[in-house]
Formats: structure tokens, C-alpha cells, sequence
């Protein structure tokens, strides 16, 4: 076993000497004293998982493209809120990085976390953004798009069943609600907790229709197992051309996106935080991750965002999520 | 067959591809025998180089590593009960006995054998069958099966390692109590993680995630029996175990043979499915084999029928569970996952078209498997005869290294160290119940299963309308809740029986 693991490194040392003095260095100076050790980033998630996937991803771009070297770690546990004490008492040096998505900020809305993502934790880019669909079996007989999905829940109202995630105050149930409530159907939500048994009950004909976003169904669209009927967002993208938006079908609110990004906590020196942006900037544009994304579909929309851009992204979402919790529990 | 040998050529085509092969054996092994550590550490840790390697070669790689993992962990399970892997959980109860008999070797050996065959077994029939056993699986079993599955899986193996029933079914449904902890799967409303307990305000992240059965089963087993032991020692009671290095002989394989047969088909089918998997195959190939063997009275006491059937159970998922990832593109666990992503990686997509558009290379994951699962003998012969010697460290050396390695253990599981706390009372809480005939093992099942099962149960209802006897209208669902309920009533009536019998013997 070490040896194929020294075998890695060393290729991992040539490819480092490869790309030594890259733009980062020269761009901009590292803060003195940072950087000496390895930075940890936090994965509130599993192993083998989207966000594990996209931090193993980007944490050998930064990599690549500065001297700094990353240490991913994973904390699962509570849809992502059981890394957070770990994270909070971590000191903010910079030597300690979160990987965060939007459940964060919709647990922030919820009053299910105390801290505020766009306050309490500086984000230092978004590296992933996508959005949601709805998809049906290909070979379904009694719907086959939008119109005529619609007229069949209208047909037989509360009996079309729909395999979602579990959380109620999710994007995905939120978005969900805000759909049906426009188009005036009403639908039964299946909890699925594992994305897995989600997209078999789909294959299976369990269910009738899946929420999801379309990366993680690419291999069911390439396989013509499953097709989008609606996506959530304002305007067709390119790969999606044939597929209405919901602006299309009548709805009015602005959709809710699944995002990813890299955090530190608030109080961190500046400058380190500043060095740390430009990092992850570049290492988002290195080759190797553009691909890593385009694999992901995640190319279909513009999925970078730099701080500023972030905290809007952030600000924008806990609105909505706000507003919205308000009116579920009125 | 000609794909096959095509597969297998590339396998050992070259001294580079055979190389790979034999890390990934050894690599996968030690990974799965290590708690703390196990296959998913070793293949994050790969994933990212896979995309610079030749696709058969990566995908080769993983493929050796799950099958040597899931066998690695039966090791610690037997000499130090310490499960590597919750699906080697079953194989600690009678593997951890035949060691402390000074059968230690026997064990392994039958552990060795056992998850070879199980292994082997398991690839033949994913080579046959995939496509077919693909979309029946997928078809037929919604979350309604997949919840009578559980039942009667919890129903069979309720009194697994308990003293009377009664006490088994307590230890289950402690267990059950145990998985509502945390946040729930239908609308992700935290359970117990806030409230007072005796005038105590408490608030914790912790508990909305809900109690993992990892150091559950790290305490459960490995810590209360060092305190077992170390009680034993200061009263002077305890046999040091002899490190016996015997191999059981085929006579005593022939014996087995039928509960080896079972184990296959019930682990088949369990890992078929996905999210099921090996942990309740071990399960249910445990109970099957204790509810059919002749010896079924001796099962928790060191009887070597019980480590074959765990073993052949969860050795049997692996390939399997191969089946919903290859031909439907549906990873069952996270290893599976990463396989998932290495297909991606290299622009190939598992799913219906894979045959067509991959087929060498999905022969080459079989062949990767079956010979995998081949090697595990060879390998194991070695073990057999090595790390039985561990034995002859005396105890007072040895208890500080099995409580490290529990320790990393349970904190490698997402390092944080309230899980290791909870391991230690887990650990004392498990000496008092295993001292008063209750059932760790029970607990830990019910724990498992009870996340699993509400979770099936909870779409269940939300599928049909929340109407309880919609499980009877779907067929295999009815057949397996009532041979879950028929389970149940059999053996509360053989228990009152059994209770009679001792007494008109005492009068």
C-alpha cells in the first residue's frame, strides 16, 4: 500500500514542479507566515458525495495553481449542520475552510443554525451553481411534457406522486410548493433521503415524477431513461432548449438554485482572506477543474461567484427562504 | 466466456496491471481490517488519481479493494471482537467465542474461505444475470418491500446473543429507540436534540444528527469485553486463549454446506438492492443459519457454522451490489459511488447502455471481482497462519492497543470526539447488559435497521396514502411481513414451550 501511495505523491510532486510559479504566485504575494502548514477543509459531508467530490476537486486545483497544500476532511451527520461547532471553534487563522451549501443558508433562515453564512462566515467563492428540474419516464404513457403532465395531475388531483428530498424547509420542497401553488396542482412529496433510491423509484415506476438537478441525473438523460419536463429557472438554458422554465408556465418567483462554496470564519485576517479568494478564483479556472465541471453539467449555467457575488447569491436566497417560512407558518 | 477471459487478460496482461491488482488486494485488506480506517479512506484518498490512470486499471483497482475490504474486516472480528465493518458485525459473535476456545484459526480460516466462496459465487451470478436481476430488483421492490424486508429481518434476528427472548426483544427495541435520535427522514424535524434532562438545559448538534451505529458497535463489543477480560484477569478467572493455527478441514466445510448455500442466496439478494446491502445480508444469513442448523442452541458460543454464514452473507453483497450500479447506473453505497465516478471520469456512464458502449470494461470488473475474490483464499491461507500469533501478546499489552484502535475508530468515522465518548459508555453500558443477558448484538441491529426501516416505512405510507394495509395488497410485500409475523409467533410459543419443559424436568 505505501507504495502506490508513494507513487501518487511523487506524481503529485511532478505535477506540482510542472506548474510551479503559476499566475497565483506571481499575481500576488502570499501573506508572510501563512500557509506554512497544511489548510484543512471542512466537508460537511460524506465520502464519495457531491460536495466531497467537487472539495477533492478544487482542493488539488488550488493546489496547482499556488504552493499551499489542502487536508479535506469529512464531518457528516445532520444534513450538514454537525460540522459547523467544529468549524465555529476553530480559530480564524485562515488555516481552517468550510465547505458549505445553500442548506446551510436555508437552515440559517429556518432558525435551525444560529450562524449566518454571508455574516459570520466570509464565503471566498462560489464553485458550483445549478438549478432544478423536473423529469418523468421517458416512456411514460399517460404524460410525456409539461401540458400534458399538468393536465393529468389536474385529472386526478393528490394522486401523482413526486420523489423529493425529506426536509420540508428544503430548496427542493420549497421550490416544489412555490411550483404547484402557481400552476394550481397538487401533488403527493415522497421523501427520499438517499439520491440513489430516489432516482430508482423514478427507473422503477414507484413514483411518477423526480425533482432533482440535472447533473446528477446525466446519466439517465444520456440514456433517454428520464426527460426534463420543467426547468426552474427564468430563462432556457443552451442544453436545455426544449424544456419550458417556470417563468414560461406561469410562475412569478424568482428560483431558488443549488449552490457550493468555500468559507472561512468571519474575524480572519484580511489579507489572508484576500490571498485565499484569488486562490480560489484561479484554481477554479485551471483546466483540470473547468472539466471536472463540465462532467458535472455545471457548465450549463455561470457557476462562479467571486465574495461580493456570493453574499448576494446568499442574501438573496435567505430572503426568500425567510419570507417563505414566514407564510408556512402563518 | 470469451468476454470473460478477455477481462481477465487484461487483468494480468502485464506485470503493471498485475501489480495494481495485488496493491489493491493487500491495500483494500488492510484498509477493511483497521477500524477507523476502512475501504472509503483508502479509495478518497485514490479517486483523484484514477482520472490520470488507464480506465480498466481504475476501475480494476476499486473493484479489488471492495471485495478485499469487506473481507478485512472479519478479521479484528474475530480475534479481538472488534467488527472492521458493521457487516462484519455477526461474524464477532461467534468468531470473537472459537478464539477465546483457542480456535482462532479455525475462525479465519473459515472466515477466509467463506467470503471467497460467497465472493466468488456472487460474481458467477452477477456475470450471468445482471440485466435481468437489474430490473427485476428495481421493479418490484418499492419501499414497501424494502420495509418488509426489514421486518422480517428484525423479526428472525431479534434473539440473536440474548439469554431468553424476552431479553432480545428489550435489546431490539432498545436499539429502535435509539435510531429515532436524531433528525427524522420525512420532513427533517430534529428528534431529542434539545430539551432538559433532570432540570438540565441541553442544546446539541450532536444529537440532530442522530447516534451512529459505529461507535455504538466499537463500544458495544470491543470495549465492554477489555473491561470483561480485565475484570476477569483481577479475579483471576481468565484463560489466556491459545493462538491454535489449525485450518478447518473440508470435512467440517461439507457439514457447513447448506448454510453456506443460504448465506449466498440471502446475501444476493439483500445487496441487490440498493442501501441494503451487506450489514443486513450478514444479519439475515446469521439468523437463517442459527434458525436451521442442528447446532442452532451452540450459536454465540463459538460455533463455527455462524462465522460461515455471516461471512458468505456479506461477501455475497459485494457483487451484487454491483448489479443496480452496472445496469442502472444506482450506486448502493459510497464505495459503489466512487466506482460510479470513475466510469464518469473516463466519459463512460453506468446505466442500461453501458453493455453496449463498455462492455470490455464491465467484464473487466467482473473478472477484477471474481479473481479478487480467488486471491482472498491465498491471502487469507498466509493470515491464518501469521496474525493468529498476535494472540500470544499478553492481555495486558494488548487491551491499550484494541482500545486505540477503537478509539481512532470511532473518531475516524467523522472526527469528532463525542463520538468517542459515546463508544466508552457504550462499552460500560454493554459490560452491565452482556453481564445481565441482554443482547448488544439486538441493540446495535435494531439501531441499524431502525433508521433503514423507518425511512422505508415513512415512504411507504406517504406512497399509499397512509393506509396500513396497502402493505398486504402488494404481494411480496404481504408474503415477507407475515413470514416476519409467523417468525414472531413461532418462537414466543417454543419459548413459553421450552420454559415448560425445564419445569416439569425440575419436578
Amino acid at each position: 500500500m505505501t507504495s502506490i501511495l508513494s507513487r501518487a505523491a511523487i506524481a503529485g510532486g511532478c505535477l506540482l514542479a510542472l506548474t510551479a510559479g503559476s499566475a497565483i504566485a506571481q499575481e500576488m504575494a502570499k501573506p508572510d507566515g501563512f500557509g506554512d502548514r497544511p489548510i484543512t477543509i471542512i466537508v460537511p459531508y460524506g465520502a464519495g458525495g457531491g460536495s466531497d467530490q467537487l472539495t477533492r476537486a478544487m482542493a488539488s486545483a488550488m493546489e496547482e495553481v499556488s504552493d499551499l497544500s489542502f487536508q479535506v476532511v469529512n464531518k457528516p451527520g445532520g444534513g450538514g449542520t454537525a460540522a459547523i461547532p467544529d468549524f465555529m471553534l476553530a480559530r480564524a487563522d485562515g488555516y481552517t475552510i468550510m465547505e458549505a451549501i445553500d442548506d446551510a443558508v436555508s437552515a440559517y433562515a429556518s432558525g435551525e443554525i444560529r450562524e449566518n453564512p454571508a455574516e459570520d462566515w466570509i464565503p471566498l467563492c462560489m464553485a458550483q451553481i445549478t438549478f432544478n428540474q423536473l423529469y418523468i419516464r421517458s416512456d411514460d404513457e399517460r404524460f410525456s411534457d409539461w401540458e400534458s403532465f399538468v393536465a393529468y395531475a389536474k385529472d386526478n388531483p393528490g394522486e401523482v406522486s413526486i420523489a423529493n428530498v425529506g426536509k420540508a424547509k428544503s430548496m427542493e420542497r420549497i421550490s416544489m410548493d412555490q411550483l404547484e401553488e402557481v400552476v394550481g396542482i397538487e401533488t403527493k412529496q415522497i421523501s427520499f433521503d438517499k439520491p440513489a433510491e430516489r432516482y430508482g423509484a423514478l427507473i422503477g415506476g414507484h413514483v411518477d415524477a423526480l425533482f432533482e438537478q440535472p447533473g446528477d441525473v446525466r446519466n439517465f438523460l444520456e440514456a433517454g431513461q428520464m426527460k426534463p419536463i420543467v426547468t426552474f429557472l427564468n430563462e432556457r438554458p443552451e442544453l436545455f432548449s426544449d424544456t419550458p422554465t417556470i417563468r414560461e408556465v406561469g410562475a412569478e418567483f424568482e428560483p431558488l438554485t443549488r449552490f457550493r462554496g468555500f468559507y472561512v470564519k468571519a474575524g480572519t485576517p484580511e489579507d489572508r482572506v484576500a490571498y485565499l479568494e484569488a486562490v480560489c478564483e484561479a484554481g477554479f479556472n485551471t483546466e483540470s477543474f473547468q472539466n471536472f465541471n463540465k462532467d458535472k453539467f455545471m457548465d450549463v449555467i455561470d457557476s462562479y461567484r467571486d465574495r461580493e457575488g456570493a453574499v448576494e447569491l446568499i442574501n438573496n436566497a435567505a430572503q426568500t427562504y425567510k419570507e417563505k417560512f414566514a407564510e408556512m407558518s402563518n | 466466456m470469451d468476454l470473460f477471459f478477455g477481462g481477465t487478460l487484461a487483468l494480468f496482461g502485464s506485470f503493471h496491471t498485475s501489480l495494481i491488482f495485488a496493491l489493491g488486494l493487500v491495500g483494500g485488506m488492510l484498509f477493511g481490517a483497521i477500524p477507523g480506517v476502512n475501504m472509503l479512506t483508502l479509495g478518497a484518498v485514490l479517486l483523484p488519481f484514477t482520472a490520470t490512470m488507464d480506465p480498466t486499471e481504475a476501475v480494476m483497482l476499486f473493484s479489488v479493494i471492495y471485495c478485499a475490504g469487506v473481507f478485512g474486516g472479519a478479521i479484528t472480528a474475530i480475534l479481538f471482537n472488534i467488527p472492521g465493518a458493521p457487516e462484519n458485525a455477526p461474524t464477532c459473535f461467534d468468531g470473537y467465542p472459537m478464539t477465546q476456545k483457542g480456535e482462532a484459526g479455525k475462525a479465519i480460516g473459515a472466515a477466509v474461505m467463506c467470503s471467497a466462496v460467497g465472493g466468488v459465487a456472487s460474481a458467477i451470478l452477477m456475470m450471468t444475470a445482471t440485466g435481468l436481476v437489474a430490473s427485476f430488483a428495481i421493479r418490484s421492490f418499492g419501499p414497501p418491500e424494502i420495509f418488509a424486508l426489514i421486518f422480517f429481518g428484525l423479526a428472525v434476528s431479534a434473539s440473536i446473543g440474548a439469554k431468553t427472548l424476552w431479553k432480545g426483544w428489550l435489546s431490539v427495541f432498545a436499539g429502535l429507540l435509539i435510531a429515532t435520535v436524531g433528525t427524522d427522514p420525512v420532513a427533517g424535524v430534529p428528534r431529542f436534540n434539545e430539551g432538559s434532562f433532570f432540570g438540565l438545559q441541553y442544546q446539541s448538534y450532536y444529537l440532530s444528527a442522530g447516534i451512529h451505529f459505529i461507535p455504538m458497535i466499537l463500544g458495544f463489543f470491543a470495549v465492554s469485553e477489555v473491561l470483561a477480560q480485565s475484570i476477569n484477569i483481577s479475579k483471576g478467572t481468565r484463560e489466556r486463549p491459545k493462538a491454535a493455527l489449525d485450518f478447518p478441514s473440508l470435512a467440517e466445510f461439507w457439514r457447513v454446506r447448506f448454510t453456506m448455500l443460504r448465506s449466498i442466496v440471502i446475501g444476493f439478494f439483500s445487496g441487490v438492492l440498493p442501501g441494503i446491502g451487506a450489514t443486513l445480508a450478514a444479519f439475515l444469513g446469521y439468523s437463517q443459519a442459527q434458525r436451521w442448523s442442528k447446532n442452532g442452541k451452540n450459536f454465540g458460543k463459538g460455533e463455527l457454522e455462524g462465522v460461515v454464514a455471516s461471512e458468505t452473507a456479506n461477501n455475497s453483497a459485494t457483487g451484487a451490489a454491483m448489479i443496480p450500479l452496472l445496469a442502472l447506473g444506482l450506486p448502493g453505497g459510497a464505495l459503489t459511488a466512487m466506482i460510479m465516478g470513475i466510469f464518469q471520469i473516463h466519459g463512460m456512464e453506468p446505466g442500461p447502455l453501458i453493455f453496449i458502449n463498455s462492455s470490455d470494461l464491465v467484464w473487466v470488473t467482473f473478472a477484477a471481482m471474481f479473481w479478487a475474490n480467488v486471491a482472498i483464499i491465498g491471502l487469507g491461507w498466509v493470515q491464518t497462519k501469521t496474525v493468529v500469533h498476535i494472540l500470544r501478546i499478553p492481555f495486558r499489552w494488548l487491551a491499550p492497543g484494541i482500545l486505540m484502535l477503537a478509539t481512532v475508530g470511532a473518531f475516524g468515522l467523522r472526527n469528532l470526539m463525542i463520538d468517542v465518548w459515546v463508544m466508552f459508555l457504550a462499552g460500560v453500558v454493554g459490560y452491565f447488559l452482556r453481564a445481565t443477558g441482554y443482547s448488544a448484538a439486538g441493540i446495535v441491529l435494531g439501531l441499524i435497521l431502525g433508521k433503514l426501516g423507518e425511512s422505508a416505512f415513512a415512504k411507504s405510507m406517504q406512497l399509499m396514502d397512509f393506509n396500513l394495509l396497502g402493505f398486504f395488497e402488494r404481494p411480496i410485500a404481504a408474503i415477507l411481513i407475515l413470514l416476519g409475523l409467523a417468525a414472531i409467533v413461532t418462537s414466543i410459543v417454543s419459548e413459553i414451550r421450552g420454559k415448560e419443559i425445564q419445569k416439569a424436568l425440575l419436578d
